[in-house]
């Protein structure tokens, strides 16, 4: 494992799940960030995921795609995801990509909490 | 197939890569390196940064089909205000080998498209211009930026790029 290996920390917040990343969002990104979702929706309470790319330098397409296998699982099963953390560029490309049409993207974690009620 | 003149102008760098997943961290540092001081706001270098990395690895896994003894090239040349950065794999005429469909996020939520397919519309949308040629089994993408004030932002989706 180097620094630019994907992990996941999932917490949950009262009905909020969060999913804290760090390293690179690429495909090696796969089995880490499906069990980090797997975890979020087991509690069957979590109405909310967030996803903090606060500590996240590198995002590529095939990234991108797995953030839309994460929402549309999560809108499946009913569950609003939003985003934390996401520099300027990956902000442009969320709104390139049409992917803020459907996650909400705040500035940081504390933001993104507030905003769901904690 | 179409061909695309070679760039003219200054040479800031040319090297090449090992067709190995994950090389394409390696063109986007040296691409990054090679204008550096050029005048990209940090915003544009992103950009270009993000539409290297992309091409490059679309060089490794469709061109060369991560044969690790192929070689990807990039070259990197000036020409006034643009930066042109030069991809060739030798995969001959392959995907992406022009503009194709925008993926569609509404179709990919629903099920009815694959999640993946984002590379060459992120390409597109990162860089002002975007070349696909093909000589024998040389395929390049060349990707133009273009440096200093007055660069255009590059368009939104449903800006009519």
């Amino acid at each position: 494992m180097n620094d630019r290996t994907c992990a996941a920390a999932v917490h949950a917040v009262d009905g909020t799940a969060i999913i804290k990343l760090t390293g690179e969002v690429d495909g090696s990104a796969a089995a880490v960030l499906t069990s980090a979702y797997q975890q979020a929706a087991a509690d069957g309470s979590a109405q909310t995921v967030v996803l903090d790319f606060a500590r996240v330098d590198y995002i590529n397409s095939t990234g991108i795609a797995l953030i839309v296998s994460v929402l549309a699982q999560a809108r499946a099963q009913r569950r609003k995801v939003v985003a934390s953390g996401l520099s300027e560029h990956y902000r442009e490309i969320f709104d390139i990509t049409r992917l803020s049409d459907f996650i909400e993207v705040f500035g940081d974690l504390d933001t993104a909490l507030q905003m769901q009620g904690h | 197939m179409t061909s695309v003149a070679h760039p003219a102008g200054r040479r800031l760098a040319s090297f090449t890569v090992a067709s190995e997943p994950g090389n394409e961290r390696v063109a986007r540092a040296r691409v990054a390196e090679a204008v550096a001081g050029l005048g990209l706001t940090a915003a544009r270098l992103d950009r270009l940064k993000t539409a290297v990395a992309e091409a490059t690895m679309n060089a490794i896994e469709h061109g060369n089909r991560n044969q690790p003894e192929i070689p990807v090239d990039v070259e990197v040349t000036q020409d006034g205000a643009d930066i042109i950065v030069a991809i060739t794999d030798r995969g001959g005429e392959h995907e992406p080998a022009g503009p194709a469909a925008d993926p569609d996020l509404d179709l990919k939520l629903a099920g009815a498209q694959p999640p993946r397919g984002w590379g060459l519309f992120l390409i597109r949308n990162m860089v002002d211009a975007m070349q696909v040629s093909t000589d024998g089994p040389r395929h390049t993408i060349q990707l133009t930026i273009r440096a200093g004030a007055g660069a255009p932002e590059p368009d939104l989706p449903g800006g009519g790029q």
